[in-house]
């Protein structure tokens, strides 16, 4: 308990903090001056990374866009056959499985209820995000997460509302496992394209394990406040809440989908790696 | 006091139809997205009007130029002046397309300003955000100093969700290119609706 007193005040002391290295220690334990531009400066803990160089910008009156938009190098894609195949698989359940009910079941649930569901749905798997925000020494989004789901669950009617947005000002800071791992610096993996789930890759699907485990909404790990005891329970949580999910983001897909000069697949990869790299910078 | 009311106004109109200074991108900006969400939102204008008229609206704000040459990475080196002009031209065509489709979705959504921020020397990001219906998307226009002009800024980028729209033609322009021709790309942007 100590340790963890302890643990905790250097966290918070050391939070978003910088250091600046002036003197290099040698093999012999004598102190050696460093020159004013070879200094590196760290971030800890900050909210990009856990330890993070922080560059000075070379005073230059660059123009070039060469370093912004640097043609990078071919990544390895090992999955890229299975992929591929993955990709037009879910193609085709979208648009003539999922799409068209989701569609009917637009016409049948107007949008204020199926908002109330999204947001009960998004109430609570509140524990997901806390923890991860935690884990990302990230202590005031963690407590206007525990702020909102204090406020929904109780004056939001179990979270059907969003009073906590409205009348609080409290925001939703979303964070899950796989950004706690890029936080800390694992790589992303190869891709992989998940079965209706769509893109992902190595470091988000340990992620995704990380986050059912925890996830009010599975019935992996015997946590107490788990809501379904069975695992066809947890399917069907999980397929009305994509239903209901594809029912208020209607058309974005077919939309998204015209941007692909030629090649759906490696199209819809860049956009979910740049995607998530904003993600786990914020 | 008329004179009070008239002079601003002259003064928006004067301003509005050049390029934007560092310091009124913000507001330059939130005049024109406004001006824009009043557009969607008029349900007397065709779906064409509304793209002929949201073009007019923005068109000013981007450098198609530079957003062509960034898209076509190295390749653009390797060819001609004419085929450049004609690149220019279908691409810009396609950015266009692009962006009054997505504008058509959004309809009933709500764009917030968040502010600017400067990442580096001569480049300003405005960030703004659309407020759908179950979340929110950070919609940011890159914009960067043009050189040799005095205070000019265009928009060279837009990130959608973190997402450089110039990057993901870039990275697909590419790939196109890995095992077809500049000729075939061409022909596949001017048959692409």
């Amino acid at each position: 308990m100590k340790n963890l007193i302890i643990f905790l005040f250097i966290i918070i002391t050391f939070n978003a903090c910088t250091v600046t290295s002036h003197y290099n220690v040698s093999e012999n334990l004598e102190f050696k001056y460093v020159n004013e531009k070879d200094r590196k400066t760290y971030e800890l803990f900050g909210k990009e990374q856990a330890i993070k160089e922080i560059k000075v910008d070379s005073v230059s009156d660059n123009d070039d866009f060469s370093d912004e938009y640097a043609d990078e190098k071919d990544d390895m894609d090992p999955f890229e056959p299975y992929n591929r195949v993955m990709t037009s698989f879910n193609d085709f359940m979208y648009i003539n499985l999922l799409n068209p009910i989701a569609k009917s079941y637009a016409t049948v649930v107007p949008q204020d209820a199926r908002v109330g569901i999204s947001n009960f749905i998004h109430n609570i798997t509140f524990p997901i995000r806390f923890a991860n925000n935690i884990l990302q020494f990230k202590f005031n989004y963690a407590a206007e997460e525990l702020g909102r789901f204090t406020v929904n669950s109780t004056i939001g009617i179990l979270g059907f509302m969003d009073p906590a947005k409205e009348s609080f000002n409290l925001e939703k800071r979303e964070e899950d496992f796989g950004q706690t791992l890029g936080y800390y610096g694992f790589g992303q993996g190869a891709h992989v394209v998940l079965p209706i789930y769509g893109p992902s890759n190595l470091r988000d699907i340990l992620g995704l394990i990380g986050d059912n485990y925890i996830n009010p909404l599975t019935d992996v790990s015997s946590i107490d406040y788990k809501i379904p005891d069975r695992p066809e329970k947890t399917l069907g949580i999980t397929i009305f809440s994509t239903l209901n999910k594809t029912s208020l983001n209607l058309g974005k897909y077919e939309n998204l989908k015209k941007d692909a000069i030629d090649d759906l697949y490696p199209f819809l990869k860049d956009i979910y790696t740049q995607n998530r790299e904003k993600m786990i910078k914020e | 006091m008329i004179m009070k009311l008239i002079l601003p106004l002259i003064l928006l109109f004067a301003t509005s139809s050049f390029a934007m200074t560092k310091v009124n991108i913000k507001t330059e900006m939130t005049n024109k997205i406004d001006k824009v969400l009043i557009v969607i939102k008029d349900s007397n204008l065709s779906k064409d009007e509304k793209a002929n008229e949201i073009i007019s609206l923005m068109n000013s704000a981007f450098d198609y130029t530079l957003m062509s040459r960034l898209s076509l990475g190295k390749t653009w080196k390797k060819i001609s002046k004419d085929e450049r002009i004609e690149f220019i031209k279908l691409f810009t065509q396609m950015l266009k397309i692009s962006y009054v489709d997505k504008l058509d979705l959004y309809t009933d959504e709500l764009v917030k300003i968040i502010g600017t921020e400067e990442p580096k020397r001569n480049r300003v990001i405005l960030k703004t955000q659309l407020v759908g219906k179950d979340a929110k998307h950070d919609i940011n226009y890159k914009f960067y100093k043009v050189k040799n002009a005095v205070d000019t800024w265009l928009i060279y980028d837009i990130d959608l969700i973190g997402v450089s729209i110039i990057k993901t033609y870039q990275s697909q322009f590419k790939g196109f290119l890995k095992d077809k021709t500049f000729q075939e790309l061409m022909v596949n942007l001017k048959t692409k609706k």
